[in-house]
């Protein structure tokens, strides 16, 4: 079986090749969604703008919005696009199942109950202002998906299967009180529907901060896992046979994909799709070995989020789109014009 | 009588400076944050349609550069650029502006951001009577507009006093206000509910159905109300569809013809909490009572 794993990867290009390529595109995608906005700035202003801030030089409206608007913005998008599809491909690589994805364990219903609570009762309870959106939103997640996790174990063990219907099931309970709230508080309905299709509007650097401490972690864990995800695949006895402690990683890759989905979503709303096609499309293009396949979500979520923003911002400005939408209109017929390839390739 | 003039002249600059804001000024807003203005503002943006109108109402419209997408009264601000809504804000465009005084609402997050920035920020829009007749004092404070504060305040006052002295004399009238065909309604505590009662009305939600409350269509018919009101006509309600609902044939208010749809400028100036507010509830007696208005 080792065999057939290594004859899968040398029938793909080997080498650091497609990461190269890659990384490439990010950061052309990252140059073009800096330089454009709904003020127009010309190339060189913006590139001027970047040199003086790396001199120490801020001053300008110019700088304001390269610096403070469009730089962490675009950071804050590249990075919660990377973490989605990071955990989407942990998510599909662990339960071996396409359609996994943190969201499915009520993630993303958890997070949206906890930001509308917030929205909704901050003003009569002074200290959920004080918790704010973000780490409600990032509690709930990571509570709603311990809760499924408790409800489903069987033994030691979480099947697939118990997993993923209690997270349906206790996620459209959740979706529910949202839908409730939203209703109940008419006026606050507006904030809490913006905040559940997820946007960028309101990216800054305190954000990306926020970010970064739990997403460096959860980053290099899935970056290691790969090996151990591609001999998973082969079952859980043969994993086990070949020395992977199958129940531990699984936990504490799951753990992992859900701490840095949590985190993505309390910066930026629920924005659906990422961790669902980038994947997909990272297979078909680069292959199945988790070696590969997890970075390379990572790079490619980040350009497709990177992107979908500047379609959010651009599109109606100076009207935003929210950047679920963007992912949702996207992503979906995206997605299943893979599943076409896919069944006429197979 | 160039004397008397004369003498009005010194009165009347006297009141004004009695009035004049002294600047730098520090006010808190309703998230409780400072906000110092050194000066009266020159290039304000507003994110909220009752905001744009206040600024406006009090003579201070051509210092408004930029205003939120659904701020169209008065017609002048249909020209200023747009961005977007207090939820999805074109955050870019508006620093571009270089506004000295943003006016948005206290939930969005937009005001923190702003504030970030640096930009000054009042965050916080009136959601009742009192508190938009209490926000003209503060809007005229911080834009040296005291007087015309006043004047519009005292404006809106008269007319809601001059309603209130004739349908005193009235029988209440008992209303449904539809906002959409779910239906919803408003109660007493509302913003709606409290225009109503000034008007000589009186909505057929209880107080303890709360403020925006989703109502058993069971209720309506019960309440048999006198008059409804279809706030949700311009987005496609009609009278002839409303009628045709399962036990409303029998209402006092089909019967009468008092179903009445409502177009987009009544329902905006129902809706906002501003400088229109006496427009609003005269237009309300109006409805009401017909004839004696």
């Amino acid at each position: 079986m080792a065999r057939a794993l290594a004859r899968q990867g040398a029938a793909r290009r080997t080498g650091p090749g497609p990461l190269l390529v890659s990384g490439l595109a990010l950061a052309i995608v990252v140059v073009a969604a800096i330089s454009v906005g709904s003020v127009r700035v010309l190339p060189g202003a913006v590139l001027g703008a970047l040199l003086d801030g790396v001199r120490g030089h801020h001053s300008g409206t110019v700088d304001t919005i390269v610096w403070q608007l469009r730089l962490p913005r675009v950071l804050l998008a590249s990075l919660v696009g990377a973490s989605l599809a990071l955990a989407g491909a942990t998510f599909q690589g662990v339960f071996r199942n396409p359609l996994a994805d943190p969201y499915l364990l009520g993630a993303a219903s958890g997070a949206g109950f906890g930001a509308s609570v917030v929205l909704v009762f901050a003003g009569a309870v002074p200290w959920l202002a004080h918790v704010g959106v973000g780490w409600a939103a990032f509690a709930c997640a990571l509570a709603t998906v311990a809760v499924v996790a408790l409800l489903a174990r069987q033994g030691r063990g979480l099947p697939a299967v118990s997993l993923i219907l209690a997270g349906v099931v206790l996620g459209s309970s959740l979706s529910a009180a949202t839908s409730f709230l939203m209703l109940a508080a008419r006026d606050r309905a507006a904030g809490i529907l913006s905040w559940l299709l997820g946007s960028f509007a309101f990216a800054s650097w305190d954000r990306v901060a926020a970010m970064l401490p739990l997403l460096v972690p959860a980053v290099l864990v899935l970056l290691l896992a790969g090996r151990a995800l591609d001999v998973m695949q082969l079952g859980d006895e043969s994993a086990a046979q070949l020395g992977v402690p199958v129940e531990a990683v699984k936990l504490i890759l799951l753990a992992t994909a859900t701490l840095a989905t949590a985190a993505a979503v309390s910066v930026a709303g629920v924005i659906g799709f990422v961790g669902l096609v980038v994947p997909h499309a990272v297979r078909l293009a680069f292959g199945p070995r988790h070696v590969r396949l997890i970075p390379l979500s990572a790079v490619w979520g980040a350009i497709f989020l990177v992107l979908a923003d500047l379609c959010a911002r651009t599109v109606l400005a100076p009207a935003e789109i929210p950047v679920g939408i963007v992912t949702a209109l996207v992503g979906g017929p995206f997605f299943l014009l893979l599943l076409r390839r896919q069944r006429s390739g197979s | 009588m160039i004397k008397r003039a004369m003498v009005l002249v010194v009165l009347l600059l006297a009141f004004q400076a009695a009035l004049a804001t002294n600047y730098p000024l520090t006010v808190r807003d309703q998230l409780g944050h400072e906000l110092t203005l050194p000066r009266a503002p020159t290039h304000i943006v507003s994110m909220i349609p009752s905001d744009t109108e206040t600024v406006c109402a009090l003579g201070a419209c051509d210092a408004l550069v930029g205003v939120d997408a659904f701020s169209d009264w008065p017609k002048q601000v249909a020209s200023l650029p747009h961005l977007g809504n207090a939820n999805a804000p074109d955050i870019e465009r508006l620093v571009a502006l270089k506004p000295d005084l943003v006016l948005t609402d206290e939930y969005s997050g937009l005001a923190a951001r702003l504030e970030q920035l640096g930009i000054p920020v009042y965050a916080g829009t009136p959601q009742t009577y009192q508190g938009a007749l209490d926000f003209l004092g503060v809007m005229g404070r911080l834009l040296d507009r005291q007087t015309a504060a006043a004047l519009v305040r005292g404006r809106i006052e008269g007319q809601v006093a001059a309603v209130a002295a004739k349908v005193a004399k009235l029988p209440r009238v008992s209303v449904f206000v539809e906002l959409d065909a779910t239906p919803y309604s408003v109660g007493p505590g509302s913003y709606l509910g409290t225009l109503l009662e000034k008007a000589g009305g009186r909505t057929i939600v209880t107080r303890a159905m709360g403020e925006y409350p989703q109502v058993d269509p069971e209720y309506v018919v019960q309440q048999d109300p006198q008059v409804v009101l279809l706030m949700d006509a311009p987005y496609g309600q009609t009278v002839a569809k409303a009628e045709a609902r399962p036990g409303w044939s029998g209402l006092r208010a089909v019967r009468d013809g008092r179903v009445l749809p409502l177009d987009q400028q009544q329902v905006d100036i129902l809706s906002r909490a501003g400088p229109r507010m006496g427009d609003a509830v005269v237009l309300l007696a109006k409805l009401l009572h017909p004839g004696h208005f």
